[in-house]
């Protein structure tokens, strides 16, 4: 039984991590209707700037807590005016294009990023220093808890919460929510679309970025070309909730990060990708629209 | 019947050109002549899925896999020379794509893109697990046999830049007769609209699966191909990024033929002639990338279809 509690808890850990990366993912396709194939590489590219931001500036902090959220501050903005850029350079000039024009152009914004990373910080694998957060493990009836995976649940939890108030409650969620059913007409409503999308893209690249800070953290080392993994990851986990629906994209996320620890534990790490497919595929072929979606209507 | 115009008279050209090219060519430049004819073939069979059939397959490099996987296997484990291995290695690939694309094919576009994506990474994880002990693991299989036929060696690297011409002339000749078939009036139509193509009686389902039946066995030969010039196949020549390639090689080319060899080209040829560009190329061409679909948002080559009207190609 201790394997089975021990693969929950690494699975919600990983799984809020999938979570909040597929976050961005489902909002963007929510509101855009585009697969933003870059999303993982700038979570990605959060872990490297991470690295550098305390490399540079905190190495000698003694005051950890105040250490790491300084890091993460300074890298969610950075990564948040990245999403920015990219936003204005390769999607917004494609918005009236074919929609494959937007697919090609976020493939080819993703290899600059990846590319970029590798060009900048190298091609070899990177680690995160061990002593960033106080190493401390709790053992509970022999499962192992440690401290970053407290860290990461909690701020996970707090923060999608936080997002579903504000998407639901607030005025600007409404006028998300208003914009993701229809541009034209939010705008003769006297929304400012282009606003909105902006808005959109820095809260899901901020998201991204704790995501990627958070693998740095629990993970330590980190590749210029990981990016991808997560990001199919979290697309997967984005269509698993429903693609789209921000509670499914959370849902989602944790059961994928379940999923895969269980498999992970029970059958073998190097079996984990095949299983995690094959388990999309299957899912695709029954309920397209995702546990959490609702009945898309054909456009003719 | 063939008409002269400037398209017929460019394809003339570039095939002698290709035929003349070992003449001038050492053993380096023909090993890269064989590349750009192998993976040529491999976007042109990418087209016929997602240029020609309008269906969003980001896992091509699956049944270039299987293709030289088969002929690996059939040839390392089986003992059957590796160039009558082909049939096996164009049948599977062709088998695999319908059996695969089966399920899914009623998947709307993005959908459809992961799940392919999907299949991609499944294949890729189930070679390098060494699945029935036959696939060799991440490192491959290697030590191939060399080609001969009827007792000719066809070893030497002319005699396999010559098969990649071959097979290369091929697939010009089955996309030409393609465009100009029922089957390929139905694909066309299809993807403009589905839903009207299905309610005048085009059976829509039959004509995707032919696509990706036809479009993988062709990938599969060029797997062969790849087998045969390395002697080996790995897994690493098969994975994600490289669907990823020849689907953007066919939309930035714009599904035509020019664009597509330019692509390939650009891709898979530079690199080889320029070795110090090569941790560059994807820096560069992702913005190629970009910058293309800016300016021209149907690819570089448009492809023209027959005497279709322009307003009715907008996807």
């Amino acid at each position: 039984m201790d394997i089975f509690f021990q693969q929950l808890v690494n699975g919600l850990t990983i799984g809020s991590i999938f979570a909040l990366v597929a976050l961005g993912y489902t909002m963007v396709y929510g509101i855009m209707k585009l697969i933003n194939f870059a999303h993982g590489d700038l979570v990605a590219m959060a872990s490297f700037v991470g690295l550098t931001v305390y490399d540079q500036f905190l190495g000698k902090t003694t005051n950890s807590i105040l250490a790491v959220i300084i890091i993460f501050a300074v890298t969610g903005t950075i990564i948040a005016m990245a999403g920015i850029v990219l936003e204005r350079v390769a999607y917004r000039p494609l918005r009236k294009a074919p929609r494959l024009s937007a697919v090609v152009s976020a493939l080819g914004a993703s290899l600059v990023i990846q590319n970029g990373i590798m060009l900048i910080w190298g091609p070899r694998m990177r680690f995160f220093p061990a002593d960033i957060l106080p190493a401390i493990t709790w053992n509970i009836g022999g499962v192992y808890i440690s401290f970053i995976q407290v860290v990461i649940l909690v701020i996970s939890l707090l923060i999608m919460v936080g997002l579903i108030f504000f998407i639901d409650k607030t005025r600007v969620g409404a006028a998300i929510r208003a914009t993701s059913i229809d541009h034209d007409a939010s705008r003769l409503m006297g929304i400012d679309v282009n606003g909105i999308i902006t808005l959109i893209f820095v809260i899901g690249t901020f998201l991204g970025a704790v995501g990627g800070l958070f693998i740095g953290l629990y993970y330590r080392g980190i590749n210029f070309n990981m990016g991808w993994n997560y990001g199919l990851y979290a697309f997967v986990a984005a269509i698993i909730g429903g693609i789209g629906n921000i509670p499914g994209a959370m849902v989602g996320g944790m059961l994928l990060g379940i999923f895969k620890a269980f498999i992970a534990g029970y059958v073998s790490s190097t079996w984990a990708d095949a299983f995690t497919f094959t388990l999309l595929i299957a899912i695709l072929v029954v309920k397209p629209t995702g546990i959490m979606g609702e009945r898309v209507a054909e456009k003719v | 019947m063939m008409k002269f115009n400037s398209k017929t008279i460019g394809y003339v050209i570039f095939i002698i050109a290709m035929l003349l090219f070992p003449a001038l060519a050492d053993s380096k430049w023909l090993a890269i002549g064989s590349t750009f004819l192998i993976f040529s073939v491999v976007g042109l069979s990418e087209d016929i899925i997602l240029g020609k059939g309008g269906m969003f397959n980001m896992g091509h490099a699956l049944f270039f896999g299987i293709g030289a996987y088969t002929a690996a296997i059939a040839n390392k484990s089986f003992g059957i020379p590796i160039l009558y291995s082909i049939p096996l290695a164009i049948i599977i690939p062709a088998l695999c794509g319908i059996v695969l694309a089966g399920p899914i094919i009623h998947l709307r576009g993005d959908y459809l893109l992961v799940a392919t994506i999907g299949f991609n990474i499944v294949f890729l994880q189930l070679v390098e697990n060494n699945i029935f002990g036959i696939t060799g693991g991440p490192n491959g299989i290697f030590g191939l046999d060399t080609p001969s036929f009827l007792g000719m060696d066809l070893a030497s690297p002319t005699a396999i830049y010559y098969l990649g011409v071959g097979v290369l002339i091929l697939t010009f000749f089955i996309m030409a007769n393609l465009d100009r078939s029922k089957a390929g009036r139905a694909l066309h139509y299809l993807r403009l609209d589905e839903l009207a193509a299905n309610s005048i009686g085009i059976n829509t389902r039959g004509y995707k699966l032919f696509a990706f039946g036809l479009g993988a066995g062709i990938a599969g030969l060029a797997g062969v191909l790849l087998a045969i010039q390395y002697s080996a196949v790995s897994p690493e020549a098969f994975n994600f990024m490289q669907s990823v390639l020849f689907f953007s090689i066919v939309l930035v080319g714009g599904s035509s033929l020019p664009g597509i060899l330019m692509g390939t080209f650009v891709m898979f040829v530079l690199p080889e002639i320029f070795r110090d560009f090569a941790t560059w190329r994807y820096f560069i061409f992702g913005f190629a990338m970009i910058f293309a679909m800016i300016l021209r948002p149907e690819g570089i080559f448009p492809a023209r279809f027959g005497k279709i009207p322009e307003y009715f190609k907008r996807g």
